[in-house]
């Protein structure tokens, strides 16, 4: 699958994985400098899960300054005064810890996974970069680089990856969600460093952060070493809130690019609402019956049955900030043109607006979100993701919530969003056309 | 787009296949059922699932040279239909309940793998007997896979990193299985059919070397008795089991460049090198961790920290049952390929003629072996990491050997191992999207 569409997928996969049955409850608190904290006691395993969300990502980004949320999230582990260039990594590496850091369009997370007994050190190290980052000139430069290398690999040199910033980009006249979290080229070589220390400022302070711990801990401990090293932290003013709005479609948009490639692709996106929307639910069962399992439908019958497809999804971002995109692709098989696949993804369309889904299919949708849930609770990791990703929109509790709400979606539901987001004179299509 | 380096699962990969230290209490019970089985189980209540992985040695390593790609059309088949239902059925089953069922085969073995809620294990398990042992390789689903693994095939043309992992496999281990793809070519899968499939599962998939593996929410008594009822009465065929033969000494190095119209190249470089069982495989991960390991390795320093030459530069090993190869890759602007080669070149060098550093080598050895804990977080992984030491021979105390051996390597034990398989000379060499260097 392609870097672009697998992003997407993950977030949906992790909206799968609320957890079922909570477990061990969760300690949440909310400092004096308005950190938000949630922590989780799970002795399973001698490890913890130590991550930190900031409410920042590409949609918080200005026109010429794009991927500078990715750009400084780079930049995290470049080092502070108290701690210098490598030395974040050495310390996480030394005590036998791996850690890692992705930006999306809505947040910045950073996650240390890590024997229990180390999460002192990690504490140390997170507040430290929270406040004290050092952003120096030479360290930017050099980073630039490796920020271009990326792009190289996952934008220009990858098809899908290629495409899916395309449709974007005709997809969202108005909103930040038409640039490309990595950023266009043109604004990744020109961000200065003051822009990318001032960004630091506004968006990186204990007000606009959750720290979620899952692991082997007592909570209330943890909690108040937490508030001693996060505690000093000033709380800064409350970041610029993202004003765009996305305006109604008006029409069909369409992009079409060649690219040295071995199979066309075609990625089809609607605008649809997120979790704000009680149609969220439906939207969610929709995408489960679309794409989960060889037994889904896009893979029933594009790929399995008529075999024009290599594969073909559909793929709907529950925890979106902003409404955004609910996305199909697919990958026509040797021999079968992309209009085909167009069409045939369009009709599978028209048939969800005209007939209701089954029984089936609804039963076993809600049965395979309901499972991946428990799955879930097999990961500290996932687990923390999980409390962090409800509690930015709107609290960790939610979780509890989604899946009684998931239960209550019926067939018409279904039939009714698809009618009411799928539109077909409001589409927006990209087709990238292979060139040897 | 976002990972800052690495995905998350090459690196779990990777170090996996290092294979890293110990627990205190053998991670698994281990017993061999009547007909020849091992079964392994791994008790893990907290949380109800369990995940079963089958491995049997019917891996790539024995396809007939002009069969290329016949274990894995033969995996991929096994869950297409059987001799109770058909293969959309078979996924209706277990997708119904939220599970999944899967199967496929890699380099040393073909492995199934089950994972469901345990109120629904029998049923789980029933799916997973059936397609090991009644699979019927319907031709239309023959017919249908093969084209699905050839339009794959083709599309992973796109990928420098397989293509040129295609290559590099192929200079490392000539004239040996490992050395051509799982998957076969677009040619050699296009001549496979129903016959050779059915008679490389008959042969090959058989009570006498396959592995099962239980994990989750089970006791050893009950996971006992539910794979005997299943597989209890499974009749190893009376031909003995296929021999493959260790990887034969590599050729002299060669170059290879794979133009592709890329704004950055990749760059990878690959000799033999030695598996778990030889003591100095311990010194040798060491080496690697410190040249390539992880964000504070030599290469990661020097090419992308300092350089800004390039987002991923790794080196690792690669254990197989039947071979070894130790790696070393990078991407980087077409442009700086030259510099990237010299800077790995001389770091490579360095490791010969000179001893780690103390605070290097602490590191390294801190982070293989205290870093244990996080490959056994769930089901799945401790599932991958029995069956790996099971089916490798490596003996159920393996990790606890493993970080006595890691603690035990000294300086001059990383430069011993450095000076036999880091000597730039010995590597080849795969460039693809650049034009000649």
């Amino acid at each position: 699958m392609r870097a672009f569409l697998v992003a997407l997928l993950l977030l949906v996969l992790a909206a799968g994985g609320a957890a079922a049955q909570s477990g061990e409850r969760v300690l949440a608190a909310t400092l004096e400098n308005g950190l938000r904290v949630l922590l989780q006691e799970d002795h399973r395993s001698p490890i913890v899960s130590f991550q930190m969300w900031y409410r920042v990502g590409s949609r918080n980004e200005a026109r010429g300054a794009t991927g500078i949320a990715h750009f400084l999230e780079h930049m995290m582990f470049k080092g502070t005064p108290t701690h210098g260039q490598g030395q974040f990594a050495r310390l996480v590496e030394q005590n036998g810890g791996q850690d890692n850091a992705f930006t999306s369009q809505d947040v910045t997370s950073y996650y240390v996974n890590i024997a229990a007994d180390r999460i002192d050190l990690v504490i140390d190290l997170e507040s430290d970069r929270m406040h004290n980052l050092k952003l120096d000139a030479k360290d930017i430069a050099s980073e630039r680089e490796v920020v271009i290398e990326e792009r190289r690999t996952r934008t220009e040199d990858d098809p899908g990856g290629f495409l899916g910033e395309e449709v974007s980009s005709i997809a969202f006249k108005s909103h930040p969600y038409g640039a490309p979290i990595i950023g266009f080229m043109e604004d990744i070589k020109r961000i200065t460093p003051e822009e990318i220390r001032a960004f630091y400022k506004t968006y990186y302070m204990p007000n606009n952060a959750i720290l979620v711990a899952v692991g082997d801990f007592k909570a209330p401990e943890v909690l108040a070493k937490i508030r001693a090293k996060f505690g000093k932290i000033p709380k800064g003013p409350a970041p610029p809130p993202v004003l765009a709005v996305e305006p109604p479609q008006n029409g069909e948009r369409r992009v079409v690019v060649g690219k040295q490639a071995q199979l066309p692709i075609v990625y089809l996106g609607y605008h649809v609402p997120n979790q704000k929307s009680a149609d969220a639910f439906p939207l969610e069962m929709l995408s489960t019956i679309l794409s989960e399992g060889r037994a889904s439908r896009l893979y029933k019958r594009l790929v399995y049955e008529r075999q024009l497809a290599l594969e073909a999804g559909g793929d709907y971002n529950y925890f979106s900030q902003d409404p955004n995109l609910f996305w199909f692709w697919g990958t026509p098989m040797p021999g079968q043109t992309p209009e085909a696949m167009e069409k045939a993804l369009l009709a599978e369309m028209e048939t969800l607006k005209k007939e209701p889904v089954t029984d089936e299919e609804l039963q076993r949708a809600k049965n395979q979100v309901e499972a991946t849930f428990v799955f879930q609770e097999d990961s500290v990791h996932r687990r923390a993701s999980l409390l962090a990703r409800f509690e930015l929109i709107g609290g960790y509790a939610e979780k509890d919530r989604f899946l009684e709400r998931l239960r209550a979606v019926t067939a018409g539901d279904v039939q009714r969003v698809a009618r009411a987001y799928f539109p077909d004179d409001k589409k927006n299509v990209g087709v990238l056309l292979p060139r040897p | 787009m976002r990972l800052r380096r690495l995905s998350v699962g090459f690196v779990v990969l990777a170090v996996l296949l290092a294979l890293p230290a110990g627990a205190a209490k053998p991670i698994a019970h281990r017993e061999v059922l009547p007909n020849g089985i091992v079964l392994l189980v791994a008790e893990r209540p907290a949380v109800p699932i369990i995940v079963v992985r089958t491995f049997a040695h019917a891996g790539a390593v024995l396809d007939p040279p002009d069969r290329a790609g016949l274990a894995n059309l033969t995996g991929t088949l096994l869950t297409r239909g059987t001799a109770k239902h058909t293969g959309p059925e078979l996924d209706s089953a277990i997708e119904f309940v939220g599970g999944s069922l899967s199967a496929g085969a890699g380099r040393d073995g073909l492995s199934a793998s089950l994972a469901v809620l345990k109120k629904d294990l029998a049923l789980g398990l029933d799916l997973l007997a059936e397609v090991l042992l009644t699979p019927t390789f319907p031709p239309d689903e023959v017919k249908r896979k093969v084209a699905q693994i050839q339009a794959a095939i083709k599309r992973s043309e796109e990928d420098p990193g397989t293509v040129g992992n295609r290559a590099l496999a192929r200079l490392v281990f000539p004239n040996h299985p490992y050395g051509r793809p799982v998957e076969g070519t677009i040619e050699s899968v296009g001549k496979l059919t129903r016959d050779d499939v059915a008679r490389f599962h008959g042969a090959n998939v058989r009570p006498d070397t396959t592995i099962i593996t239980v994990v989750g929410a089970i006791t050893v008594d009950d996971a006992r008795r539910e794979v005997l009822a299943r597989f209890g009465g499974w009749k190893p065929p009376a031909e003995p089991p296929a021999s493959v033969p260790p990887a034969a000494a590599e050729g002299p190095p060669q170059s290879e460049t794979i133009e592709k119209d890329l704004t950055q190249a990749t760059i990878l470089l690959g000799r033999q090198a030695i598996r778990q069982t030889d003591p100095d495989y311990f010194p040798l991960a060491v080496a690697s961790y410190v040249l390539g390991g992880g964000s504070a390795s030599r290469l990661y320093s020097r090419v992308r920290e300092e350089g800004g030459l390039a987002y991923a530069v790794y080196a690792y090993v690669s254990p197989g049952k039947y071979g070894a190869s130790f790696n070393v890759s990078a991407q980087t602007r077409t442009a700086e390929v030259p510099k990237v080669l010299d800077i790995v070149r001389e770091e490579l060098v360095r490791m010969t003629r000179e001893p780690v550093t103390e605070r290097e080598l602490k590191l390294a050895k801190e982070y293989l072996i205290g870093s244990f804990p996080l490959r056994l977080d769930t089901s799945s992984k401790v599932a991958d990491f029995v069956v790996a030491i099971e089916e490798q021979g490596l003996g159920l105390d393996y990790a606890d050997r493993y970080k006595e051996r890691v603690a035990k390597v000294t300086a001059a034990d990383v430069q011993r191992v450095a000076a036999k398989f880091f000597a730039p000379d010995g590597f080849n060499r795969v460039v693809v999207g650049a034009p000649k260097p």
